[in-house]
């Protein structure tokens, strides 16, 4: 019972990761590269061995951009 | 006002104006985190002398480094995308599996030693690259020669 619970659960990660296994462990280091690679393919986990960057990747940076408090 | 780190945005601004023209401008390096890690001692053993310039100028320039350390910078992007260029022209197939496996994996080295160790045979063969944890004590064997990985999940991939 448990077996099918976690089973089921693992298929759903993996759809959800685009057929990798999920990413545990996740620190500010690797949201940097995860979100660097959002930008290079496209999706969150996807990775590409190109030795150049497609053009405009060093503009697609976002500043976050805060309200002000006061 | 001392600047941390943005947490309560909703909003992201994307700033295209170019550098200026007297900057020259190098083309960004087009690898993802996966192919990277795994090329990474190759870039590190290659490209030794420009990462230790570009560190300590970055250490010394005691906040300014965003700016004042761009020449130590195209350098590093140059070095790196030379290497990967290299390694992707010689030994593409072990590249590709090894940052695969890596992927799968959450990027941990130890449990994808199975296809670490012909790409390391290969980019030593083809392009005389070795790869040295720095830092290692030099009487023990180095964690990635060893032939038994304790923390690895599978007895296969290790």
């Amino acid at each position: 019972m448990f077996g099918f619970s976690g089973a089921a659960l693992s298929k759903i990660r993996a759809m959800q990761n685009g057929g990798k296994r999920a990413r545990h462990s996740v620190d500010q280091w690797d949201r940097q590269m995860m979100d660097r690679d959002r930008r290079l393919t496209g999706f969150l986990r996807g990775q590409t061995d190109n030795v150049l960057a497609p053009a405009g990747f060093e503009l697609s940076n976002a500043w976050k951009v805060e309200r002000g408090f006061t | 006002m001392s600047a941390r780190q943005p947490r309560f945005n909703q909003h992201l601004l994307i700033d295209t104006t170019p550098l200026p023209s007297s900057i020259p401008s190098v083309p960004e390096i087009g690898s993802s985190s996966a192919p990277l890690l795994s090329a990474s001692y190759f870039i590190g053993a290659r490209c030794k002398p420009y990462n230790d310039d570009f560190m300590q100028c970055k250490t010394d320039a005691n906040g300014t480094g965003e700016t004042d350390c761009l020449r130590e910078g195209r350098k590093v992007t140059r070095c790196a995308a030379s290497v990967l260029e290299d390694v992707n022209k010689s030994c593409l197939e072990e590249f590709r599996q090894h940052w695969s496996c890596l992927d799968d994996n959450n990027q941990q080295l130890w449990q994808c030693r199975r296809w670490e160790r012909p790409l390391n045979k290969c980019v030593f063969e083809k392009l005389n690259i070795e790869k040295k944890i720095p830092g290692a004590p030099e009487n023990e064997v180095q964690v990635h020669l060893r032939k038994r990985q304790i923390f690895a999940h599978s007895m296969t991939t290790q």
